[in-house]
C-alpha cells in the first residue's frame, strides 16, 4: 500500500526503537483527538472524529423492531462500516469491501459482547419498548473518510461519540393490544431519551513493530506491522473483546503484556475523549 | 496441423503422465482401441458405488452416495407450508443442486459452476416426473398445512457423472427420510410432537400418525455415457468428460421403463443404434443400484438405535478413501503395461 | 419553450434507471433518507447478490413462505450456580469432544481434510498454489485465499447456504502467520472450508481442518495450526461448547496457536473478562491445542504410512 525505500522504513523501526516516531510522538502516545457531533442532522446521533489525518464519520439511527424470540427483552444493534474511494485510491470500486467487513467485525466483537448480551458496551435492555414484542433496532453506520492508519480506535471512538449524541424518541405503547398481535405505538416528537454511554469501551490497537507495540499508528507505521492487537476496554478496566489483526504469531505471553499495556492507555484515552465529547456536545447546544 | 503426426512419434519416447497431458485425446483413443480404459475399467462398467444414509444428524433424512471419488451429500429438511388453491392436498419439494467451491479446482466462491444450474434443472425434472413420490402424501391438513420437502444436494467432489451421483444421492435420501410427527396447535401453527412427553400429555393427536415415511414407487435411475466416434464409455470420470464432449444420460425406473433421456448437444450424432447401447448399458446399472440401495437401507436398518454416528462416520470415511489407493496402482500397473504394447 | 422541451425520443433512450442506481449507490448508507428501512434492506442483500436468484422456485409465488414445525426453543439459560449443573452432553466443563480427523477426503484437490468434532462437521480442500486472479498485481510472495461456506441444512433452521465473511476473514487471519508464503511467489493458495454441520465452535474447527489441509497439499508451513474456543457461562469456562451452549454464553475466547513454536496466530476475546480470567482461559485452550496437535500428527503419520505401503 505504502511505498517505502529502504531508507525510510530504518528510520520508522529505528524510531520506535528509541521511543521518538517521526512525528516526535512517543510510542504509547496518541495523536491529537478532534471531536464534533450531531454533524448529520437527520440521524439520531452524529459524530465526526479525526486523529490526526484518519477522518470518520459515525452515525446512529433508531428503528422500531421486534426482538428475536430467543432474546425477548434485548433490543438489536448492526454496525456497518464503508470505506468510502475518496479515503485511500485502493477502496474505489469492490476494493474497500473486504476491510469494510473486515472492520464491522472487529467493531462488533469490540463492542457488542458475548451472544447472550452479557458485557455489551451498549446496554441492550434498555432497548426494549414492550417485551417480546417491540424494541428499538440500532443501526451504526460508519463511513471513513480519510484512512491515515489506525481506523478502528477512530472508529470506535466515534461511534461512542455518537451514541452520547443519540437521542432516542420516548414511545408509549397502546395498552389494548393483547395476545399475538403487535401492540401498536405512538412515537413522540419531543420527549427524547438520552444514552447512557459510561460504558461504551474505547478500542486501543496495539501495533508491535519490530520488539515494541504502539499505539495510534499511521499507515506508514502500519505498513511495518508485524501483527496487531485491538482491545477494547471499559471503564472498570474490563477487556470486553479483543481481536487479533492478523500478520505472525505472538507469544501468549507477549499477548498478556500487550492486553496491560492496552489497559494502561485506555485510561487516558477514556479521560481525554469524553472531555472531548462533552465540549463537543456544548459547542453542538451552543450553536442550536 | 501436423501435431497428430507429432504427437504419434512422440509417444513411444516421452513419459506416459507427459503424453497424458499433452495429448489427452491420442491418450484416451490409445486405450479404447485396447477396449480399456485409463482406470483399468472395460468400456461399459461403472465405477465402485456406496450409499451410506442419514449422515447429517440435523437432516430429516440424508444420504452420502459415492461413484468412484465422485461424492453427493444429499440432505431434506421438512418444512410446513399452504397448500396452493389449485393442489389444496398436494405437498411439495424443492430441489437445488450445489457445487461449493471444495468440491473441484474450476468453482471459485462466489461464481457459482455453470453445471449446477443445469443439474438442478435435470435432477427436479426427473424426481418430479418419474412419479416417484406422491405429493398428495405430503398433505398434512387438506387446504391448511402441506410439507414442503427442501431437498439440497451438496456435491463434495465432483469426478464426472455428477447427474447420477446427484440424483443417487437425491433418492436415497428420500428413502431414508423420517418424517417427524406434528400436530396442529391453538393458534393453527403446525408443531413437533415432543418424544419424551409420551401420550399422556398429548391434547392434540398427531396429525399424521400414520405417514412417516414416504412409498417410493418405480424408483428412478440414471447411467452417464459418453460417445465417441463408435465407442459408448459409462461412468465417464471428469478427465474423460472434458476429452469427449458428447454425454448421453439415460434415466430409467425400477420396471426399465425410459424416465428421460437427456443428449445436450454434443460433437457426436448418434444413431438409435448408440441410443439403444446406452439405455441397455442403463439397464445393467439400474439392477446394480437397486443392490446397492437395498444394501443401504439394510446396513442403516441395522445400526438404527446402537451407535449410529460412530457406524456412519465409519461408512463416510471408510469409502472416502477406500478405492483411491487400490485402484490408483492397478491403474499404474496397466498403463505402463498399455504403454509397453503401445 | 419549444427549444426546451425534451423530444421524447430522448426520453425513452435515455436510460433513466440506470441513474437512480448510480445515484443510489453513490449515495453512503451513513445519509439517511425516508425510506431508511429499505436502504438497511437492500444492503444486505447487495452484499449476498446471488443468493436471491439462485434459489430453484419450485413452489407457487403463494406458497413462498414455509415454516419449521420445530418450536423456537425459548430453553431458560440454566442455573450455572447450581453445582448439579451438567453440560447437555454430559462432559466435564474442561472435556473436548472427540475429535476425528481423516486427510483426502476430495480427489480433485490438492490437499483436502475432513473433521468431526461432535456433531460439527467440516470439510476442507485446498487447491494451488495456482496462477493468481489476471487482475492481481505482482507479488514476490505468495497469496492465501479463503473461503467459508456453510450447507443449507447445516443449521437446525434451514438457511441460505451462503458465503460466511466474518469466519473467512478470521481463517485467512490464523492461517497468514502460519504458511511460510515466501515459498510459492506469484501463486496463491486457495483454502475452501465447507461446514457440512454446525454443531458449535465451528470457526475452532475449520481453523484446524483447515491446517490439516494444507499440510495434506504440501504446503510449507512453519507449523499445523491448532484452534479450541472456551465459552464464559456466568462463573464457569466450557471448553469448545456446542451450540446450545454457545448461544446462551457471556463470553467467548477462541486462540489458534502454533504449539510447537508456542505463537499465537489468531486471538478473538467477546464478552466482559477480566486478566486473571483471561490468563486461565488461555492456558486452557493452549493445552486443548497441544492434544490437538498430537491427533492430528498421528494422523498424517498414518496417511503417509499408508501410502508408502
Amino acid at each position: 500500500m505504502v511505498g517505502l525505500s529502504i531508507g525510510e522504513k530504518h528510520f520508522i523501526q529505528g524510531g520506535i526503537a528509541q521511543d521518538l516516531r517521526t512525528d516526535g510522538r512517543k510510542r504509547l502516545t496518541y495523536r491529537p483527538i478532534y471531536v464534533e457531533t450531531g454533524v448529520i442532522p437527520q440521524a439520531n446521533g452524529s459524530a465526526r472524529v479525526k486523529l490526526g489525518t484518519t477522518d470518520v464519520i459515525a452515525s446512529v439511527k433508531a428503528e422500531i423492531g421486534k426482538p428475536s424470540p430467543l432474546q425477548p427483552d434485548k433490543g438489536k444493534v448492526s454496525i456497518y462500516v464503508d470505506c468510502s474511494p475518496t479515503a485511500a485510491p485502493i477502496f474505489e470500486g469492490r476494493g474497500g469491501e473486504e476491510l469494510s467487513a473486515e472492520l464491522s467485525v472487529a467493531l462488533q466483537i469490540c463492542l457488542l459482547g458475548g451472544k447472550s448480551g452479557a458485557g455489551a458496551g451498549i446496554n441492550l435492555s434498555s432497548l426494549v419498548v414492550a417485551e417480546g414484542k417491540v424494541c428499538w433496532d440500532l443501526y451504526i453506520d460508519c463511513l471513513v473518510i480519510s484512512s491515515d492508519g489506525n481506523l478502528l480506535d477512530a472508529l470506535g471512538a466515534a461511534i461512542k461519540a455518537a451514541l452520547s449524541n443519540t437521542g432516542i424518541p420516548r414511545v408509549h405503547v397502546a395498552a389494548s393490544a393483547s395476545g399475538d398481535e403487535q401492540p401498536e405505538v405512538d412515537i413522540s416528537d419531543e420527549e427524547y431519551l438520552q444514552f447512557d454511554t459510561s460504558d461504551v469501551p474505547v478500542i486501543v490497537t496495539l501495533t508491535k513493530v519490530g520488539r515494541h507495540s504502539i499505539v495510534d499508528a499511521t499507515s506508514e507505521e502500519e505498513s511495518q506491522m508485524r501483527s496487531a492487537v485491538s482491545v477494547s476496554v471499559n471503564k472498570r478496566g474490563h477487556i470486553c473483546g479483543l481481536s487479533k489483526r492478523g500478520g505472525a504469531g505472538l507469544d501468549p505471553s507477549v499477548i498478556l503484556d500487550m492486553i496491560s499495556e492496552a489497559k494502561y492507555v485506555s485510561e487516558q484515552l477514556t479521560n481525554k475523549l469524553d472531555s472531548e465529547i462533552a465540549a463537543a456536545e456544548a459547542d453542538d447546544d451552543d450553536e442550536r | 496441423m501436423g501435431l497428430p503426426n507429432a504427437s504419434g512419434d512422440l509417444s513411444s519416447e516421452v513419459d506416459v503422465d507427459a503424453f497424458r497431458r499433452l495429448f489427452p485425446l491420442r491418450f484416451h483413443e490409445r486405450h479404447l482401441a485396447e477396449s480399456i480404459r485409463p482406470d483399468a475399467r472395460p468400456l461399459g462398467r461403472a465405477r465402485d458405488t456406496t450409499i451410506a444414509l442419514g449422515a447429517v444428524a440435523s437432516a430429516d433424512g440424508s444420504a452420502l452416495a459415492k461413484i468412484g471419488s465422485t461424492t453427493m451429500l444429499a440432505a431434506i429438511k421438512m418444512e410446513v407450508m399452504t397448500p396452493s388453491m389449485e393442489a389444496p392436498d398436494e405437498g411439495c419439494i424443492a430441489i437445488d443442486f450445489h457445487m461449493p467451491p471444495i468440491c473441484s479446482p474450476i468453482v471459485r466462491p462466489g461464481r457459482p459452476a455453470e453445471a449446477a444450474p443445469v443439474v438442478s434443472k435435470q435432477l427436479a425434472d426427473t424426481v418430479l416426473s418419474s412419479g416417484m413420490i406422491n405429493l398428495k402424501e405430503l398433505s398434512l391438513v387438506s387446504g391448511k398445512a402441506a410439507w414442503m420437502a427442501y431437498l439440497d444436494i451438496y456435491c463434495l467432489d465432483a469426478d464426472g457423472a455428477l447427474f447420477d451421483a446427484a440424483l443417487l444421492a437425491a433418492v436415497a435420501a428420500f428413502s431414508h427420510l423420517q418424517i417427524p410427527v406434528v400436530s396442529l396447535n391453538d393458534d393453527g401453527k403446525i408443531v413437533v410432537v415432543a418424544e419424551e412427553h409420551g401420550g399422556g400429555k398429548l391434547v392434540k393427536d398427531p396429525v399424521n400418525k400414520e405417514k412417516r415415511k414416504l412409498a417410493l414407487s418405480s424408483i428412478p435411475f440414471s447411467l452417464t455415457c459418453i460417445l465417441h466416434k463408435n465407442y459408448i464409455l459409462a461412468d465417464p470420470t471428469a478427465e474423460e468428460e472434458t476429452v469427449m464432449e458428447t454425454l448421453v444420460t439415460v434415466v430409467l425406473n425400477s420396471s426399465s421403463q425410459l424416465v428421460s433421456l437427456y443428449k445436450p448437444g454434443g460433437p457426436v450424432l448418434a444413431y438409435t443404434s448408440a441410443v439403444q447401447g446406452c439405455v441397455a448399458l442403463t439397464r445393467q446399472r439400474v439392477k446394480e443400484l437397486q443392490e446397492i440401495l437395498g444394501e443401504g437401507i439394510s446396513v442403516n436398518s441395522g445400526c438404527e438405535g446402537g451407535s449410529l454416528v460412530t457406524s456412519i462416520r465409519e461408512q463416510l470415511i471408510a469409502f472416502v478413501l477406500k478405492s483411491k489407493y487400490d485402484i490408483a496402482v492397478i491403474c499404474c500397473m496397466l498403463c505402463s503395461e498399455v504403454y509397453e504394447l503401445l | 419553450m419549444s427549444h426546451l422541451s425534451i423530444p421524447k425520443k430522448l426520453i425513452t433512450k435515455n436510460p433513466l434507471p440506470k441513474i437512480t442506481i448510480s445515484l443510489s449507490l453513490s449515495l453512503s448508507p451513513i445519509l439517511p433518507s425516508p425510506t431508511d428501512a429499505t436502504t438497511t434492506h437492500e444492503r444486505l442483500s447487495l452484499s449476498f447478490p446471488y443468493l436471491n436468484t439462485k434459489k430453484n422456485q419450485l413452489m407457487d409465488a403463494k406458497s413462498a413462505s414455509t415454516y419449521s414445525p420445530n418450536p423456537t426453543r425459548k430453553t431458560k439459560p440454566p442455573i450455572f450456580a447450581d453445582p448439579d449443573w451438567s453440560r447437555p452432553d454430559s462432559r466435564g466443563f474442561h472435556h473436548c469432544r472427540p475429535a476425528f480427523f481423516r486427510t483426502g477426503a476430495v480427489n480433485s484437490a490438492s490437499g483436502s481434510a475432513y473433521a468431526e468434532f461432535g456433531n460439527t462437521k467440516v470439510i476442507v480442500s485446498v487447491f494451488g498454489p495456482r496462477e493468481s486472479k489476471k487482475a492481481m498485481m505482482f507479488s514476490d510472495i505468495g497469496r492465501l485465499n479463503c473461503n467459508v461456506s456453510y450447507t443449507t441444512f447445516a443449521t437446525p433452521v434451514r438457511g441460505q447456504g451462503s458465503d460466511h465473511k466474518e469466519h473467512s476473514s478470521m481463517l485467512h487471519k490464523a492461517l497468514e502467520g502460519a504458511i511460510i508464503l515466501e515459498s510459492f511467489p506469484k501463486t496463491t493458495v486457495d483454502v475452501f472450508a465447507l461446514v457440512l454441520e454446525s454443531g458449535g465452535s465451528d470457526l475452532p474447527v475449520v481453523i484446524t481442518c483447515a491446517s490439516l489441509a494444507l499440510a495434506d497439499a504440501g504446503i510449507m508451513m512453519y507449523d499445523l495450526v491448532t484452534s479450541v474456543s472456551v465459552s464464559c457461562l456466568g462463573k464457569n469456562l466450557l471448553i469448545d461448547p456446542i451450540l446450545e451452549e454457545e448461544s446462551y454464553q457471556d463470553g467467548s475466547l477462541t486462540i489458534a496457536c502454533m504449539r510447537s513454536r508456542y505463537e499465537v496466530t489468531q486471538l478473538t476475546i467477546t464478552g466482559e473478562w477480566s486478566t486473571p480470567n483471561i490468563n486461565e482461559a488461555m492456558q486452557l485452550c493452549l493445552d486443548a491445542c497441544s492434544k490437538l496437535g498430537n491427533i492430528m500428527r498421528s494422523c498424517l503419520k498414518e496417511t503417509a504410512s499408508a501410502s508408502q505401503e
